[in-house]
């Protein structure tokens, strides 16, 4: 199977090409503003390399986040194109999953973190077993200090990991049985091992299915008082 | 014209998102998914909440533009993407999109400038229509007179200096409570008004092909809160038209200033503010007046299209020209 993945949820953007579980190309650039430039260069140098067409590709993997709204979109808008140029199948990823999967411990909880950015943080526990990691809790999204909160309740040694460095440093102080690791960012090639574990247990949606993971609406309100002032006769 | 090629074009500047297939400069699709109900409740257009909608539409509506062409993707020969100016979020979603989906069926690329676009919709209705002409571009995001002296060769006489027309028309009918979009809240609620009840003042700046509607919407503001407290309020139909006239004057004129200063013999528009029926009589009133040729485009070209995008790709593409793949959107892009 020969699937293409792409990642672009945070500032570090990537690109890989797997044929099944082996990585036979990628490439990565941190740059929080670049992604829509860099994504199709990408994809086109690892298929010259690879002597890959587009044509030969069987599953288009791609991280919906959670993470940089930007970001989402440009991979899964570019994800939605190659698949569909091509009839391939789409596996739509969590970059809190990604982050987890490459986080390395073998007995500790993991704490995957995102950054949301506005104060607010994209978290979830894993538990390391052979071969992965198994999803222990929902996806939250909360602040620097409930998080804290979250970390200091839980009995079990813990390795959060992802994007810790955004969170204020005495979120972990005085914590114990508390460490930081890597990766900062989710990588295609986590995204390759997603997707095909998905691909395999043929558990992937239609592709009109596949949305971005936002977490928050977008920020607006209706401003009902001021409407109502200004229509004075009614 | 078989031998024509078919370019594929994508809109997401904005609040719609919209695919086309044009085979030289005939639509053979144009379809477009528009989110006036997702931003009516605000009021106008919602950055955040236009990204998430194109990001959601864009998959399906291309299918659908080619499905309604007759047509298999494989048979393009170029895929054309509006790469500003516009929203950064929303541009980001069609672009990527069109960027890859060229590199994957190997065909050229072409991002497009969303004003270009404006100057080539007259061209899929209308085949007399070329340069040299003045074409008034009006919508809520840009106000502008440009002077279409060859294909590729634009001169912006004049635009703005404060609020776009369409902003202008949005704020107005937010105010007196008509709803969103205002222009055509605007055009519905003046039928039967009497455009002379209320004459609220044109602001001419000096400059005399520049626009400026900021003075207007003080003006109706001030108007309705006095007469209203006063009780002497005109009916809604007559307010409606006598802002509308005021809006269509300002921008008659100055149009006409620029077809008279540079001697051109030929008028079209484009832009949502075009699709207003009382503009679009007086240029017509006006053109005929002077015996200039005028090409309005109907009300569905001058509305943001993806058509549009497509023409101006037929006219990028038969010059050679090819946008490289490393190329980022650009929210700002500035005409000529």
């Amino acid at each position: 199977m020969r699937i293409v993945a792409i990642e672009s949820a945070t500032p570090a953007a990537s690109v890989a090409l797997a044929e099944g579980r082996e990585v036979v190309g990628s490439s990565q650039r941190v740059d929080r503003r670049g992604h829509v430039a860099f994504l199709v260069p990408a994809l086109e140098f690892l298929f010259d390399q690879a002597g890959w067409s587009p044509g030969d590709v069987d599953v288009v993997a791609v991280d919906v986040g959670p993470g940089l709204f930007g970001g989402i979109r440009a991979g899964l808008s570019t994800a939605q194109a190659l698949a569909g140029a091509v009839g391939a199948r789409l596996a739509p990823v969590s970059s809190l999953d990604a982050v987890a999967l490459r986080a390395a411990t073998a007995h500790r909880k993991i704490w995957a973190v995102v950054d949301a950015r506005r104060g607010e943080y994209a978290v979830a526990p894993y538990q390391p077993v052979p071969g992965g990691v198994v999803r222990e809790g929902g996806v939250e999204l909360v602040s620097a200090e409930a998080f804290r909160a979250i970390l200091a309740s839980d009995r079990r040694d813990g390795l959060v990991v992802g994007d810790w460095e955004a969170l204020p440093e005495s979120v972990f102080r005085g914590l114990h049985g508390i460490k930081t690791g890597r990766p900062r960012y989710p990588a295609a090639d986590a995204v390759v091992d997603l997707a095909l574990a998905r691909a395999e247990r043929d558990d992937l949606p239609h592709p009109d299915e596949v949305r971005p993971r936002y977490l928050r609406e977008p920020d607006v309100r209706i401003n009902w008082t001021d409407f109502r002032r200004e229509e004075p006769w009614r | 014209m078989t031998d024509a090629p078919a370019v594929l074009g994508i809109e997401t500047s904005c609040d719609e998102t919209a695919v086309a297939v044009v085979r030289g400069y005939r639509v053979l699709s144009n379809v477009l998914a528009s989110q006036v109900d997702a931003h009516a409740r605000f009021g106008g257009v919602v950055p955040e909440v236009a990204a998430r909608a194109h990001v959601e539409a864009i998959r399906a509506l291309t299918h659908r533009a080619l499905a309604e062409a007759g047509m298999h993707q494989m048979d393009l020969d170029a895929i054309a993407a509006t790469r500003g100016p516009g929203l950064a979020g929303a541009l980001m979603v069609g672009f990527s999109y069109g960027k890859a989906l060229a590199w994957a069926l190997d065909t050229p690329f072409l991002g497009i400038d969303h004003m270009e676009g404006h100057l080539f919709a007259p061209r899929l209705d209308d085949p007399e229509y070329g340069p040299p002409a003045i074409v008034l571009l009006a919508s809520g995001g840009h106000s502008q007179i440009v002077h279409l002296k060859d294909w590729g060769e634009y001169e912006t006489l004049g635009s703005t200096i404060d609020d776009a027309a369409g902003e202008a028309f949005d704020k107005l009918a937010r105010f007196l409570g008509l709803g969103y979009p205002g222009g055509p809240a605007i055009d519905r609620e003046s039928e039967g008004g009497d455009p002379d009840a209320v004459r609220f003042p044109r602001a001419l700046p000096d400059r005399p092909f520049d626009f400026s509607f900021s003075g207007l919407k003080t003006s109706v503001v001030t108007y309705v809160r006095k007469h209203h407290a006063a009780g002497t309020l005109p009916p809604i139909p007559d307010l409606a038209a006598s802002i509308q006239e005021a809006i269509a004057d300002v921008l008659v004129a100055k149009t006409f200033n620029a077809v008279e200063e540079t001697g051109v013999r030929a008028l079209a528009g484009g832009g949502g503010v075009l699709a207003n029926r009382r503009l679009r009589a007086r240029l017509a009133e006006e053109a005929d007046r002077r015996g200039v040729a005028l090409h309005l485009p109907s009300v569905a070209m001058c509305t943001d299209n993806g058509a549009m995008v497509a023409a101006a790709g037929v006219y990028r593409l038969g010059l050679g020209e090819r946008t490289a793949p490393s190329a980022d959107i650009d929210s700002s892009l500035r005409l000529g």
